[in-house]
């Protein structure tokens, strides 16, 4: 097709998001880049928020990140005072009903597909489900402990050896001695680091390839570049190293100036990782099926997207 | 007739197929064989595969396949493909009108010192050939083909521009293509196309897939006004 899958840059978080809320988990859901975000439900809700740090008020009171929370008709939800990672993801019970391309609600910059929320935006919802909500005020009905990553001012970055490696013929090594800085040019489609580079040792015009999310390239100029999820799906770059799956998570939240250290592992060390990330969202869904059903709250396997990732 | 194909990983979730047969036709035709083989439904992990000139990216789940299960389906694949049967038995033709130079091709006086041909030579070049069109690229499903006969290969911007916009026509290396849509680009514009490529509201997006071919046609800029927005079609079948 030509273009890329795309989706949130930070999947284990996004999907723990639905999954915390009984959706499926690559159904639509927000995220917030940055900012503070305050919505009003105009029926009673149940939601989650998960990935950067913030603050989560329901109608003036605190509650917690990483947990389902009940939100009446007419509450004031509001995300606040993000200190940690660059984006936050807020799911709701039953999800968004949003237009799809090619069974995917992920905006893409490039084609000028999907949906960036302005002040006083409305997002429908899909047909409301009943939402649990605590007649006890203040008091948490919910405590899954998830585990909740580590997003802070210095990230650790798994990568495996890229395919094009010998490229770089003993300057592949500089990846790996300091780390690199997140630049203010980072988004979406790539992240850019200053530091110290690894050369090309090749001259010459390289064919179009596919190049995977992860890729560690260096375009000219002075500056590395990790492709992330709206990457061009093709390119004329060598690839030097390639980001594992569960590393691209903590990449997605790694805000401007985050000095980030490379770490060369197998590949086989990084399937495992994939593995164990995948364990962990398993696990939360069978948790939260059991504690959900006790309480009568339908799960929502109407909507589950055929192909590409999460909002 | 076996198939020559080479492997490399690509991290834990992806590979790079290349062909290795030492034509490069026949290259282009495994790999876009396989591409189609791997994403036809059924093969549990696998969810994408970007096959371009002579190599295919193919993705999967490291969750729920393995490296060694995604190199195995593609042995058994490539062991079953016939490598020369054409991609497709059908090609369509399309037709693409192009503005050379000026403010929609900037690039072009460089790309004529480079080769040191004049920049009527070079245009002469660009609309020479039927293209085949290789695969879609980035940004946004590009007709990717094969480059025009220039005596150089044409290198990327040292400097890639920011903003690209939609409908340029491009050079890079032995490379030619046309964007769909806008995006930073480091290639060379030489013209413009004042149609409109993609689609959001059609499936595919782009009208035209590997396989077919494509034509560029000269037009000045009281046509390209002309026809600005309208959309790329395949030419009629002749009857």
């Amino acid at each position: 097709m030509g273009l890329p899958v795309n989706g949130a840059l930070d999947q284990y978080s996004a999907r723990a998001a639905n999954i915390l809320v009984a959706n499926h988990e690559n159904a639509p859901l927000v995220e917030a880049l940055a900012f503070d975000i305050a919505f009003v439900p105009s029926v009673d809700i149940l939601i989650a928020a998960t990935g950067a740090r913030m603050t989560l008020t329901v109608a003036g009171a605190e509650r917690p990140m990483w947990e389902p929370v009940p939100v009446a008709a007419g509450q004031e939800v509001r995300l606040s005072d993000m200190t940690g990672g660059m984006r936050t993801y807020v799911a709701v019970h039953g999800g968004f009903d949003v237009p799809e391309l090619l069974g995917s609600c992920a905006p893409d910059s490039v084609i000028e597909f999907g949906q960036q929320f302005a002040d006083g935006a409305a997002i429908p919802l899909n047909a409301s489900t009943r939402a649990p909500v605590n007649p006890y005020f203040g008091m948490s009905l919910f405590n899954f402990d998830v585990a909740v990553p580590y997003f802070g001012d210095t990230a650790v970055i798994d990568v495996t050896d890229g395919p094009d490696i010998a490229e770089f013929a003993g300057t592949a090594d500089r990846l790996f001695r300091a780390p690199y800085v997140v630049s203010t040019r980072s988004n979406q489609i790539g992240l850019r680091l200053t530091g110290d580079l690894p050369e090309r040792a090749t001259e010459g015009e390289m064919i179009s390839r596919g190049v995977p999310v992860g890729a560690v390239e260096v375009p000219p100029g002075d500056e590395l570049l990790v492709l992330h999820r709206g990457r061009g799906v093709t390119a004329g770059y060598p690839v030097l190293a390639v980001v594992t799956s569960t590393s691209l998570d903590t990449l997605g939240q790694a805000r401007p100036e985050t000095a980030v250290t490379f770490r060369h592992v197998s590949l086989e060390h990084a399937s495992r990782d994939a593995r164990a990330w995948r364990e962990r969202l398993d696990q939360l869904r069978d948790r939260v099926a059991t504690v959900f059903s006790c309480l009568g709250v339908e799960p929502c396997s109407a909507h589950a997207p055929t192909g590409r990732g999460t909002a | 007739m076996t198939v020559r194909i080479r492997i490399q990983e690509t991290g834990e979730s992806a590979i790079r197929v290349s062909g290795a047969s030492g034509d490069r036709e026949i290259d282009w035709r495994v790999v876009h064989k396989i591409a189609r083989a791997v994403t036809t439904p059924g093969i549990d992990g696998v969810h994408s595969a970007i096959p371009t000139y002579e190599s295919v990216l193919i993705e999967f789940d490291a969750e729920r396949t393995s490296l060694a299960a995604v190199h195995a389906i593609v042995q058994a694949v490539a062991g079953e493909l016939d490598p020369d049967e054409p991609l497709t038995h059908a090609p369509r033709e399309f037709v693409v009108p192009v503005l050379y130079g000026g403010e929609h091709g900037p690039d072009l006086p460089d790309v004529a010192r480079l080769t040191g041909w004049s920049e009527e030579a070079v245009i002469a070049a660009h609309l020479a050939p039927t293209y085949v069109i290789r695969c879609l690229g980035a940004p946004g499903g590009s007709p990717m083909l094969d480059g025009p006969e220039l005596p150089v290969p044409v290198p990327r911007l040292t400097s890639p521009r920011t903003h690209v916009p939609q409908g340029v026509v491009s050079l890079a290396g032995r490379q030619a293509t046309i964007t769909p849509a806008a995006a930073p680009g480091g290639w060379s514009l030489i013209g413009r196309t004042p149609f409109t490529m993609i689609d959001l509201s059609s499936e595919p997006l782009v009208p035209y897939a590997p396989g077919d071919s494509l034509r560029f046609q000269r037009i000045d800029a009281e046509r390209f006004h002309e026809l600005e927005g309208q959309r790329l079609r395949a030419t009629e079948a002749a009857l």
